[in-house]
């Protein structure tokens, strides 16, 4: 299993070349409400971060998906 | 958090619409004369975005047969397939498709977005898993969604990515449905089926393919996509709608490995929903005759499709796919894709103006979709109202280009 930390660091990375600027945004943040990301875009992140991990996530979860950290911990438990 | 903040986000976003200053939600259109003019905002049109491929909502034999069917039958059957609403045609309507897919059994709709949601809603359950394209028809999400399967997407068109996909399921792959387009409705880029009825079978799962857009105008016999290539006993399940080449309304669910008749007690879309109206019967099982024997038709469509993107080619215009009877043209921006859609409009010609996030990866589009019933002269005077977009937005000629080569 990979480390809930380095996870972290995987979308902090992806997020910092599409929607952020170039900039690392804080574990904590709402993927919609704060970084604007719509559901399409979520679900672009989420694909990469599967190849990433060579994991599937179902998007049936997406619902429960708000901040990076919670996104983390759920790829984190399918590695 | 109130339950009514959604109406007041709805009309924030018909606002943001609203600001592209067109109609940009749909356009009514007033009359309909034929199969490829109208009236719109008072103004007569040709209709260049009504995926009207062969022309048949004016063919003469569907109209008769429609107007004989209301005069005997009525204008509807008030109740769902399951009570009263089987009646005669709804039957043979059925057989014929049987016979005309060469299916073991057919299921008819009322429409093609409930024969997706029922279909897939009730070959997938829970502890099974759907595997989509991620460019596949909200009625596919739909369906997915309301099965309760755990649903996995893969990039769209990409054989590879569903093979790496269904890998990481492992055993799973015996309960999975994979599910694909042939021609996709938005870009007009039809899918590479032979390659992905390969990969799903290597890893023993199952393939729905939804034949909206190609039944009836490919195949030698009108039977899409999966004819022409030869695959069709490959596909486990199709569904398909009415609304397209056959002019009329409703869908249907069929294969040719499986008899899917036995689900009709099963699916809710079908047991809970009125029937299709008798003259809606009629004229579609008339117009079924005319694509089978529809080759004359069929290759007026693809004249059409090659001059037009031949046309829009030479304008400049970045095409979404390769010539189909769906040419989407790629705008910088929604503004744009609306002063152009408006240009159109003026020069007589209704096309269907897509702004996000009506279209995959956010684009914004001018979707025209051709007809077997458009004229050479239509043809002409569709590229003349695009040669006027291109003088009017784009300040130099641009390289001549599409998306897929």
């Amino acid at each position: 299993m990979i480390s809930y930390d380095e996870c972290v660091s995987e979308i902090q990375t992806l997020l910092a070349q599409s929607h952020a600027g170039g900039s690392i945004v804080p574990p904590e943040s709402d993927l919609i409400d704060e970084l604007g990301l719509a559901s399409l875009d979520v679900m672009e992140l989420i694909e990469a971060l599967e190849d990433r991990f060579d994991v599937a996530f179902p998007i049936n979860e997406l619902g429960d998906v708000r901040t990076i950290a919670d996104l983390a911990k759920r790829i984190q438990t399918l590695t | 958090m109130s339950l009514l903040q959604k109406l007041d986000a709805a009309r924030d976003f018909q606002d943001q619409l609203g600001q592209l200053g067109v109609n940009a939600i749909g356009a009514t259109i007033d009359v309909t004369g034929s199969a490829t003019e109208g009236k719109i905002e008072g103004k007569r049109v040709i209709l260049a975005g009504t995926n009207n491929y062969l022309g048949l909502t004016f063919d003469p034999a569907c109209i008769e047969a429609a107007a004989q069917a209301v005069r005997t039958h009525g204008t509807g059957t008030t109740g769902s397939r399951l009570a009263n609403g089987t009646y005669a045609g709804h039957a043979a309507l059925e057989r014929e498709l049987s016979v005309f897919l060469g299916t073991r059994s057919a299921i008819a709709f009322t429409t093609g977005y409930v024969a997706n949601v029922g279909a897939i809603s009730t070959l997938a359950g829970p502890g099974d898993v759907i595997m989509l394209d991620a460019d596949s028809h909200a009625s596919i999400y739909e369906g997915a969604k309301l099965s309760g399967a755990e649903i996995y997407r893969f990039r769209h068109n990409d054989p590879a990515d569903l093979d790496k996909r269904l890998r990481r399921l492992g055993d799973r792959c015996a309960r999975t449905l994979v599910i694909v387009e042939s021609l996709y409705s938005m870009l007009g880029d039809v899918a590479p089926l032979d390659q992905f009825c390969e990969v799903v079978k290597r890893h023993g799962a199952f393939l729905l393919l939804d034949d909206a857009h190609s039944f009836g105008i490919m195949g030698e016999t009108g039977r899409g996509l999966a004819e022409a290539l030869g695959i069709e006993d490959e596909i486990d399940f199709v569904t398909g709608t009415f609304s397209k080449s056959l002019g009329s309304v409703g869908g249907f669910f069929a294969s040719r490995k499986h008899d899917v008749a036995p689900l009709r007690s099963q699916i809710r879309a079908y047991m809970f929903t009125a029937s299709s109206t008798p003259s809606v019967i009629a004229s579609t099982r008339a117009a079924l005759k005319r694509v089978a024997q529809g080759q004359a038709l069929r290759s007026q469509l693809w004249r059409n499709c090659q001059r037009v993107h031949e046309g829009l080619t030479s304008l400049g215009f970045k095409l979404g796919a390769a010539p189909s009877p769906v040419i989407a043209s790629l705008m910088d921006s929604p503004q744009q894709a609306a002063a152009a859609w408006q240009v159109l409009l003026d020069a007589g010609v209704y096309v269907n103006l897509v702004v996000p996030p009506g279209a995959p990866k956010n684009l914004s589009l001018l979707r025209c979709s051709l007809s077997a019933a458009h004229t050479d002269e239509q043809v002409e005077q569709i590229i003349e109202g695009y040669a006027a977009v291109a003088q009017r937005l784009f300040d130099q000629p641009r390289a001549a280009a599409t998306a897929y080569g």
